[in-house]
């Protein structure tokens, strides 16, 4: 297995990446890389940055000091406009609260992503369902954010961040914020899209999680990485 | 992969983002539409007035070509030639001229007006370079014998008059062949000017157009420079278009500066409110911005989705407040010009006004919304989906702390500290409430002082009845009772309470151009003294009084001497006091100065104030028994002036509470909703329902008495700054302190029930969800 996703192509590299807040230092000096095909599980105690690395990859938030590059592509090369395009086609993120749009229904909330990169409203709205479909939550596409369980609205977000077929998917403590049934049905939706050769880089501090779902573990702590490990392979 | 994303892509989805917050958020879209619905029937009834208030004259004077300056010669001192030479001057755009120029006396009352001295010129084209006449009935003079008459800006030719003979003192009888009007006034009466010699003319005039004319000290210039050559002493006299034009809306000009300050007041108010719940919606929308961004949206694009969602009901709100303005606007002017002569000058709507409002009024909310959209703009992705989640404790933690060594209740210190963990948040309410207070304190307070202007000398429940004497002025059947006789029957019927006599003179003033009027009073003055500024009334014979436009129009001051003149008989006269407001053509004098004037001038009209109570239909049946020729009136209960002012002062105080009061409340339903999170953690950990409510209402409740307190104050000042510098209308001390405890504790007051009723609502829902839901949503 380590031979085997160590010869795909690299997606994300990290290049000595810093981030500091008014003078506290949220990452100091991080280096990696993502190749296509991996599951990441990055962990560590809370507030050691692990949020922050995430949204660096994903253009959410600058470095200080450091490149990142996706796909060869240097993303402190690209402005605001051109963070945005790069979002839409090569990230899917997925947050511990979630964040979908309080004002639209499930649907239009998984469509919308399409939407942005010119796909016809139609179209759109055909693949959001088929979506829906697969991660079972079809019958609530009409439902407002507010009126659905936090399970059900990580699966419309899931459903979401997938739309655009994302080169990397993102994942901030997916089951954070979820009962452990809930959470168990999102590990299991993570570990199917994997084996679907999705690239996965999932924050977390459940290390169920981690085990079950990633090919390769790093943990960090005060803003640094510590270790790097290859967990067991579930049978 | 390389076709999609592109630049240009995804503006459906911003589309679908704003009709989705549009359509989810109401209460939001509702406040901003209702705020832009009030404000811009505000601006377009503000934009209207101000339009109107000095457009009517320049239009009707521009189409006449009218003089900037008449101007009087002495004949005797220069001749002919000389005065046509002044009109080749460089600064002289065009000249018309000389014609001569008489005074005659008309004794007899005639076509409405009194007898007196008239200007008669002597023209054998009504049209020409400058002063181009306009014709209203009948046909320009073309033989000696005939004669036309300036109908000035009021009245409508009379077709029935066209024919009749004028007689004049010591001349030959004129037959009168048709009416102009001279937006000029460069005459009364025009003849041919082969007919002058006969009326013995004593001047000659001369009218100019000049290149530079903006201000009187222009129109000097511009006549210094014409007459330069001639002789010392020739130029007896001047006649200037801008005295014209004040004295053209003298009337609407005593309280059209006070609508445009309520006019300025709306345009500004509503503007600032707009901005506050435009921004306020931007704000509130920061987490919102961040989940945009996340999915992908460009800058632009979240930039976009904003403004799109306050342009909306900004201009659903734009195009309903425009048309209710519209309808709006025609009742309004009509009521703010209300007997004001308009003559041959139409007062109406401006297209422009509700064009300006469409474009402007949209503008607005899009500039408003610009500006923090811009800010989420620049806002990292990251942080804005955090903002809001977190707010920063430690100055709220300080403060409760410290208010916890009171005793006060725990919900009221929860909701007292509030404010200070999002101090941002607390200064827009903050902000708009004091907006709110100042516009409701500033409106109110000029209203105030606007119906104290109005009901100054009038007894409360006692009707009025004015009692018109027919004559052939009035083309009415004249009495067969005498002045006296008529005085006492007024007295002895039964309910009279007070009886005043009023006669009228036109008059010249030695020293200027125009005829002028002087109103005699005999009989009660009570009313008349509730009207005075300063000085006192007119006692002994030789005294008059005039309100500040009089005053200011003619360079006069109480103390002063004037000449007044009728029929050649000069009385000097002296300004014994000053008017609250007045005609700028009149004065008010007593009857004991008619005896010096006019000893055989009769009484024109008397006003009876009835007892309290009387019955007033039983006095003017009485009175029409008692003589045919008497035509009794009752009087409406405020003067007209009084009722425009404060009917338009309320339409816009009523517009501006409304447009202040939204503002107020969405601020805090915006404040109450980002606290929801907070509520339901209170609760979660054993705060009731009711305690909720409490703590939220606390907490606006201290803003609203914070903003109250520095509203008031302002509004006050802003109330003082106006009535001290209204020119054409001098209001006494009682007039201007209209501001008593009860009232500014019921304004104070007001400022906190619209914060809290802004509160109220938000907090009740926030206090009635299960706290799971509240937890549930971020
Ligand atoms: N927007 C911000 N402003 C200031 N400090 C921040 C901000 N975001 C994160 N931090 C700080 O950076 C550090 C790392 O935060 P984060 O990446 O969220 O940690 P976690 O590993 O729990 O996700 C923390 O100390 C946090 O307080
Ligand atoms: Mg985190």
């Amino acid at each position: 297995m380590t031979s085997d996703s160590s010869r795909g192509q690299v997606v994300v590299r990290l290049d000595d990446v810093h981030r500091e807040y008014a003078g506290t230092s949220a990452l100091s000096g991080v280096s990696m890389q993502i190749r296509a095909g991996e599951a990441v599980a990055v962990m560590g105690p809370s507030g050691c940055g692990k949020s922050t690395l995430l949204n660096m990859i994903a253009g959410l938030d600058r470095p200080t000091g450091g490149t990142i590059a996706v796909h060869d592509e240097d993303l402190g090369r690209l402005g605001e406009t051109g963070l945005a395009l790069f979002r839409r086609r090569r990230i899917g993120m997925i947050f511990q609260f979630f964040n979908l749009l309080d004002d639209l229904p499930a649907l239009d909330n998984v469509a919308l992503a399409a939407q942005l990169t010119g796909v016809p409203s139609r179209r759109a709205r055909t693949r959001a369902l088929e979506l829906l479909d697969e991660l079972g939550v079809a019958k609530l596409k009409d439902s407002y954010p507010g009126t659905l369980s936090g399970g059900e609205r990580q699966r419309v977000a899931v459903a979401r961040a997938l739309m655009n077929r994302p080169d990397l998917l993102l994942a901030d403590e997916p089951t954070g914020a979820l009962d452990s049934r809930s959470g168990e049905q999102v590990m299991d939706l993570l570990v199917a899209l994997h084996q679907t050769g999705q690239t996965l880089l999932i924050v977390t501090h459940d290390s169920r999680l981690a085990t079950r779902c990633a090919s390769r573990l790093i943990e960090m702590a005060d803003g640094r990485v510590v270790r790097e490990t290859t967990p067991e392979p579930v049978a | 992969m390389s076709g999609r994303g592109g630049r240009s892509t995804g503006w459906g989805a911003v589309w679908r983002a704003s009709r989705a917050a549009v359509r989810r958020r109401r209460p939001q879209t509702v406040v901003i539409g209702l705020v832009v619905l009030c404000s811009s029937t505000t601006v377009l009834l503000a934009l209207t007035l101000l339009g109107s208030a000095s457009a009517p004259f320049d239009r009707a004077f521009a189409a006449q070509r009218g003089a900037h300056a008449v101007a009087v010669f002495d004949p005797t001192r220069t001749s002919g030639a000389a005065l046509a030479q002044t009109g080749q001057r460089p600064g002289v755009e065009a000249a018309a001229g000389p014609f001569d120029q008489a005074v005659v006396e008309i004794s007899e009352d005639w076509n409405g007006q009194p007898a007196g001295a008239r200007t008669v010129v002597g023209r054998a084209d009504p049209a020409g370079p400058v002063d181009r006449l306009d014709l209203r009935l009948g046909r320009w003079v073309t033989a000696p014998g005939e004669i036309v008459v300036n109908l000035g800006h009021q009245g409508t030719p009379r077709p029935e008059l066209l024919g009749s003979t004028v007689e004049v003192d010591g001349a030959p009888p004129l037959r009168l062949v048709g009416f102009a009007s001279s937006m000029t006034k460069s005459a009364d009466a025009w003849v041919v000017p082969e007919q002058m010699p006969a009326l013995r003319p004593t001047a000659v005039q001369m009218l100019y157009r000049f290149r530079a004319s903006d201000t009187e000290a222009q129109v000097d210039a511009g006549l210094a420079e014409a007459t330069a050559g001639l002789a010392e002493g020739s130029l007896t006299n001047v006649q200037s278009y801008l005295a014209l034009k004040q004295a053209f809306s003298a009337q609407a000009d005593s309280y059209l500066p006070l609508m445009m300050v309520f006019g300025v007041l709306g345009l500004v108010v509503s503007v600032l409110i707009i901005g506050n719940v435009v921004s306020g919606a931007v704000v509130s929308g920061y987490r919102h911005i961040g989940v945009l961004k996340a999915i992908g949206f460009t800058p632009n694009q979240v930039v976009a989705v904003y403004l799109a969602m306050v342009a909306v009901p900004g201009t659903v709100g734009c195009l309903l407040g425009t048309l209710l303005g519209s309808l709006l606007a025609s009742p309004v002017l009509q009521m703010a010009f209300s007997g004001v002569e308009t003559g041959s000058a139409a007062i109406g709507p401006r297209p422009w006004a509700p064009v300006a409002c469409l474009l402007g009024m949209p503008a607005v909310v899009v500039v408003t919304a610009l500006i923090p959209a811009l800010r989420a703009h620049w806002l990292p992705a990251a942080q804005a989906i955090s903002a809001g989640s977190a707010p920063r404790a430690g100055r709220g933690l300080r403060v409760q702390r410290r208010l916890s060594n009171t005793r006060l209740p725990r919900p009221v210190v929860l909701g007292l500290a509030q404010p200070f963990t999002r101090p941002g948040r607390a200064v827009m309410t903050v902000a708009a409430i004091v907006l709110g207070v100042t516009a409701v304190t500033l409106t109110t307070g000029l209203t105030s002082t606007m119906v104290a202007f109005g009901a100054a000398g009038r007894v409360d429940g006692a009707a009025r009845i004015q009692v018109e004497v027919g004559s052939t002025a009035n083309r009415r059947t004249a009495p067969k009772l005498t002045d006296s006789q008529i005085d006492e029957l007024l007295r002895g019927l039964p309910g009279a309470d007070r009886v005043t006599a009023r006669a009228l003179l036109q008059v010249r003033l030695v020293g200027y151009p125009q005829a002028r009027f002087v109103n005699f009073y005999r009989g009660d003055t009570s009313a008349a003294a509730a009207q005075m500024v300063a000085g006192h009334l007119p006692e002994g014979p030789g005294e008059v009084v005039a309100g500040p436009s009089f005053l200011r129009q003619h360079g006069l001051a109480v103390g002063d001497r004037i000449t007044l003149d009728v029929h050649g008989r000069q009385v000097p006269a002296t300004i014994v006091g000053e008017t609250v407001s007045g005609n700028p053509r009149a004065v008010d004098s007593n009857w004991s100065t008619l005896q010096l004037l006019g000893p055989d001038t009769q009484a024109v009209d008397y006003t009876v104030t009835l007892a309290p109570g009387a019955d007033a239909k039983a006095y003017l049946d009485a009175v029409r028994t008692a003589d045919p020729g008497l035509h009794p009136a009752l009087l409406g209960s405020g003067n007209t002036v009084t009722t425009t002012v404060v009917g338009f002062a309320s339409v816009f105080t009523v517009l501006l509470t409304i447009v202040a009061a939204l503002g107020v409340f969405n601020t805090v339903l915006l404040t109450v909703r980002e606290r929801r999170r907070d509520l339901g953690m209170l609760k979660s950990i054993g705060m009731t329902p009711r305690q909720v409510v409490v703590m939220t209402v606390t907490s606006v409740a201290a803003l609203g008495v914070v903003g109250g307190l520095s509203g008031i104050p302002l509004g006050i000042v802003a109330h003082r700054l106006i009535v001290d510098n209204v020119a054409v209308v001098a209001f006494p001390e009682s007039m201007k302190d209209v501001w008593h405890p009860p009232q500014l504790a019921l304004l104070a007051l007001a400022g906190v029930v619209i914060a809290v009723l802004g509160a109220l609502v938000p907090a009740r829902s926030a206090a009635r969800l299960p706290i799971a839901r509240v937890l549930h949503h971020e």
